[in-house]
């Protein structure tokens, strides 16, 4: 199974992002670290004679900015609470600026291995568009920082349509980072989200969204330059060297196990979905009150404090997020997988719309080789119209 | 005439929409102690939510009431209620024809209006004692003397001692109540005669059946006795006699001059049409009462279930209405755009309008409606006529002789400043002016002779628009007419779309085409590739435009495993899609087909 643990601080909040996070200085930090090893605590005893953990995010917010001291007793406590496997991925994601050298050797020999670095982009003025808290030499110094502490494993995520960027400015971006030659890239399209500063920029009318051409021929180019770069696409908006795709990521696309520990967090356990508190406050307090370990088959809305939100899927439920999860994969889906999973063929399933299906085969935007089912290039850019179908 | 005889009065009530005919109404049953204030709605009389909420009537209700008057008699007044809007005419005229009297209500700000007008003109047709009555008197842009004035230029009939009255602050409801009692006659008749009563209204009611409401001129009525409806032709045994005061209350008789109602177990009330004579089939009288009159729906559209709605709900709501409503038409048609649907006749765009409210609003429907048509007579080479009422059924050109279209004379009156703008939509409408006058100083009434194609399009809307309100209008059919009138055709990514096209006159085709266009541009998401629409008189293009390719349509953000997410964000997408018609690849939402009929002030 996966663990993500989220770390829900940051310098200051990026004019894009929806995300949960907060400025917070030591004494909030070591509070929520506190709550969060009592979280880790609760479940380690329900799950580490039935499952190892092979992967491990540690995602925000900006986890680097988290003290060194206080990270260290979050990995003690997972170490000692779970069974990891040998070969465990183990992801922080940071940005630029908040990293140093006592830092990096740090990780490296808490195990951690893999190192995301958002940066998002090289260019100063869009940095600052952004709202982003750090300049294009920050992130280059930290990335060589990185590499020479010895982190062999390394993505970089990027960011296409922000309002301002040309196509020369993106074409830029990706030769940039190309010959940085990280092991990982993310390219993702920026998405102006309600709440944000640039949803009310937009509203305002102050702030132009990229069109969707202009979106979909960045995108074109990073698919195409990436694979002459020798970069894999293996998921809608991510690419990485053979053998570097990234697993923890990939187990959300494949229906495989993560429990997710900490502010919001989303855990997908033996078909159940469940998510935590939103609330820091309520969320520490829930810290207060977990004493005691989960017991074995126990519900977790019932007995985690820290949960507020669970769904127990369907079997419509779990083949439709199949679907619209596996599809991302650029492999797309195992068409036998699928039938020995749920008991009938996905022409079977979807007898009611096949019709549709099969157009968007017959005009290519899917692929159906009888074995796998999988989006085309073009199926990629109107991949939600399609993946509607397969919602019931 | 017996005594009894001389103490009833059968009048109603003619006004303009909004000069408060129904407040007026409320006032009358509660000086009439008939109702206590306590029990009363609002606006008592128009009892359909949608007609409250429009403020117009479009079923009549009519009501007993007893009235001591300042003589010391008691009197028997029954308050018949009238549709207030132009589709409606005849069914004014036959409640016009059921009474003696008639209140003519007048606001004291806005004067004589067309529609109030053509009421006026049919009671006079009716010979009835019209009272006028001068209402909103407590306004302060109120000009009493100039209502009056104009009542008497206009329908020349005396205003001098027209009461000034506020029905809204109970001001002056007793004189009204007077002059009723003072100046409208008692009703002449013989009972002792064969009976003779009017139908001039008739609903549906789920446990009795069609309910008549009727005033009997000769004889007498009551349970048991068979009845004859000349016109129909039909017999039917009386179940029920009654009046309603305010709600049913069976009688042992209705008897001439009198008005009530009679149930007989009919099943619809285009059986009971209104208009049609009752008479005893044992002993019928020999004659008719005259002015009978088979209302024709005059306007049809298509109505089809929208995505997701079921044909068959559709249908049993067209049913269930037409039951009530002898004027509705419906049957099946095809659409290859829509699919399985129904054509339905109305009479006039506010029935239409009605109607499709009613399906969405009470039977709660998802239904999408076509662009209104008139009944086309066409023509052919061969001398053979066919009629037609939806522009997708057009024989190919080749084999037209000539199209003919409805011509109507509408009345239109309006304040004077507004003489030159309406003139000119008008005759864009092809318009041809009959005559202009000067009712009073500042208000003209303006008649024209226009095709009916014009007026159900956007006339209507246009000169409230124009006009800003003041504008009224009325119209009724004179003649076919050969006319050069086109089929024009929307085309969506080369696919023509049965359910948008249209007839329309030669010379509108280019505006109309490219209005439609424009229209639907706005309209119709873009699409992964660049969707050409194409306006089209046969094989000729006159209009074009072009929805731009692409839209962002890749989620490209995860967000640590919140798959709920994804999922909220895929669902709300096909509930949008739910709501769009798929024509070939192009997906077009279900306002577009209202969008391209509204009024567009700034084109």
């Amino acid at each position: 199974m996966g663990l993500y643990l989220h770390i829900p601080f940051c310098i200051r909040k990026c004019n894009y992002c929806d995300f949960l996070s907060f400025p917070a200085d030591y004494d909030h930090q070591k509070a929520y670290i506190d709550a969060l090893r009592k979280e880790i605590v609760l479940y380690s005893d329900m799950y580490h004679n039935e499952y190892y953990v092979d992967s491990i995010f540690i995602g925000g917010g900006t986890p680097s900015l988290l003290n060194i001291g206080l990270l260290r007793d979050l990995t003690k406590e997972l170490t000692s609470g779970f069974d990891l496997a040998k070969d465990t991925e183990i992801t922080i994601e940071s940005n630029p600026k908040t990293l140093n050298k006592e830092k990096l050797e740090a990780y490296l020999e808490m195990g951690i291995n893999r190192l995301s670095i958002g940066t998002q982009s090289f260019d100063n003025e869009l940095l600052t568009r952004l709202g982003r808290a750090h300049s294009a030499k920050d992130f280059f110094d930290n990335y060589s920082l990185a590499r020479k502490c010895g982190f062999l494993n390394i993505n970089i995520d990027l960011m296409f349509s922000i309002p301002g960027q040309t196509m020369e400015h993106w074409k830029e971006t990706l030769r940039t980072a190309a010959d940085l030659a990280p092991e990982h890239l993310s390219f993702y399209s920026l998405q102006i989200e309600e709440g944000t500063p640039f949803f009310q920029m937009k509203e305002e009318g102050t702030l132009v969204e990229t069109d969707g051409r202009e979106d979909r021929e960045m995108y074109h180019y990073a698919q195409t330059f990436l694979n002459e770069k020798e970069y894999l696409h293996y998921e809608i908006s991510n690419a990485s060297r053979a053998g570097y795709q990234c697993r923890h990521n990939l187990k959300y696309w494949s229906m495989e196990n993560y429990l997710g520990l900490g502010l919001g967090a989303h855990s997908f356990m033996n078909g159940e979905r469940f998510s935590n508190e939103t609330d820091l406050k309520a969320y520490i307090k829930a810290g207060g009150i977990a004493e005691q370990p989960m017991g074995k088959n126990t519900s977790c809305i019932v007995s985690s404090p820290f949960t507020v939100w669970n769904h127990v899927n369907s079997r419509e439920d779990d083949i439709s997020e199949y679907l619209f999860t596996g599809l991302r994969k650029i492999e797309g889906v195992d068409l036998n997988e699928f039938h020995a999973r749920f008991g009938e063929s996905i022409k079977e399933v979807y007898a009611h719309n096949w019709n549709q299906m099969e157009r968007y085969i017959r005009e290519k935007y899917l692929v159906n080789t009888g074995n796998r089912l999988r989006f085309t290039k073009k199926g990629i850019d109107i991949s939600n119209t399609i993946l509607t179908e397969f919602i019931f | 005439m017996n005594s009894y005889q001389q103490l009833i009065r059968n009048f109603c009530i003619i006004a303009h929409i909004d000069h408060g005919k129904s407040t007026l109404a409320d006032r009358i049953i509660e000086n009439t102690g008939l109702v206590s204030h306590r029990e009363m709605k609002e606006q008592f009389l128009d009892n359909m939510d949608l007609e409250r909420e429009r403020g117009i009537t479009i079923k009549l209700q009519t009501t007993r009431l007893a009235y001591r008057a300042k003589n010391g008699k008691e009197y028997i007044f029954n308050l018949i209620d009238t549709p207030g809007h132009v589709d409606f005419t005849y069914e004014v005229s036959r409640s016009l024809a059921a009474c003696e009297g008639a209140l003519l209500i007048v606001d004291a700000t806005q004067g004589v209006e067309a529609q109030t007008l053509a009421n006026v003109y049919l009671a006079l047709d009716e010979e009835l004692e019209i009272l006028p009555v001068i209402n909103k008197i407590d306004l302060a842009s109120a000009r009493p003397d100039e209502a009056k004035l104009e009542i008497e230029d206009i329908i020349g009939i005396d205003a001098h001692d027209a009461p000034l009255i506020s029905a809204k602050e109970g001001i002056g409801i007793e004189e009204v109540l007077e002059a009723v009692v003072e100046k409208v006659p008692a009703p002449s008749g013989d009972a002792g005669a064969k009976l003779k009563a009017l139908i001039f209204d008739s609903y549906y009611d789920n446990y009795r059946g069609v309910v008549i409401y009727t005033r009997v001129f000769d004889g007498k009525v009551k349970k048991g006795d068979v009845i004859r409806l000349m016109n129909t032709k039909k017999k039917y045994e009386v179940t029920e006699v009654g009046v309603y005061s305010p709600g049913p209350m069976p009688v042992s008789e209705l008897s001439a001059g009198e008005v009530g109602y009679i149930c007989a177990s009919i099943k619809q009330v285009a059986d009971a049409r209104v208009g049609d004579t009752i008479t005893l089939d044992q002993d019928p009288t020999e004659e008719a009462l005259p002015g009978y009159k088979k209302v024709q729906p005059m306007v049809y559209c298509g109505i089809y279930p929208a995505e997701g709605e079921k044909y068959e709900n559709v249908k049993d709501a067209l049913e269930k209405l037409q039951v009530n409503d002898a004027a509705f038409h419906f049957e099946p048609e095809t659409s290859t755009a829509l699919g399985f649907g129904f054509r339905c006749g109305f009479l006039g765009l506010l029935h239409m309008e009605i109607i499709v409210e009613r399906l969405e609003r009470e039977f709660d429907l998802g239904i999408i409606t076509t662009s209104p048509s008139v009944i086309y007579k066409v023509v052919m080479n061969d001398g053979t006529e066919e009629m037609i009422q939806n522009p997708s059924n057009l024989p190919s050109p080749l084999l037209i002789n000539h199209i003919q279209e409805p011509i109507v004379k509408a009345d239109i009156m309006i304040p004077k400043e507004y003489v030159g703008s309406i003139m000119e939509i008008c005759q864009e409408r092809r318009g041809k002016m009959l005559h202009m006058e000067y009712i009073t100083e500042s208000r003209v009434a303006l008649h024209y002779e226009m095709p009916l194609n014009e007026v159900i399009y956007d006339f209507f809307d246009a000169l409230k628009s124009k006009t800003r309100g003041y504008g009224s209008l009325d119209y009724e059919f004179v003649r076919y007419e050969k006319s050069n009138v086109v089929k024009m055709d929307i085309l969506l990514n080369k696919d023509l779309v049965d359910a948008f096209s249209m007839i329309v006159h030669e010379s509108k085709a280019y505006n109309r085409g490219r209005f439609v266009c424009e229209k639907l541009k706005q309209i119709i998401p873009p699409h992964q590739f660049e969707v050409p629409i194409q306006a089209s008189i046969g094989q000729k293009v006159i209009a074009r435009e072009t929805v731009k390719a692409y839209r962002k349509d890749v989620l490209a953000k995860c967000y640590g495993g919140d798959i709920s997410r994804k999922r909220k964000l895929l669902e709300k997408q096909k509930e949008g899609k739910k709501r769009m018609r798929q024509f070939g690849s192009v997906e077009v939402p279900q306002e577009a087909f209202t969008a391209v009929l509204k009024y567009d002030d700034n084109k």
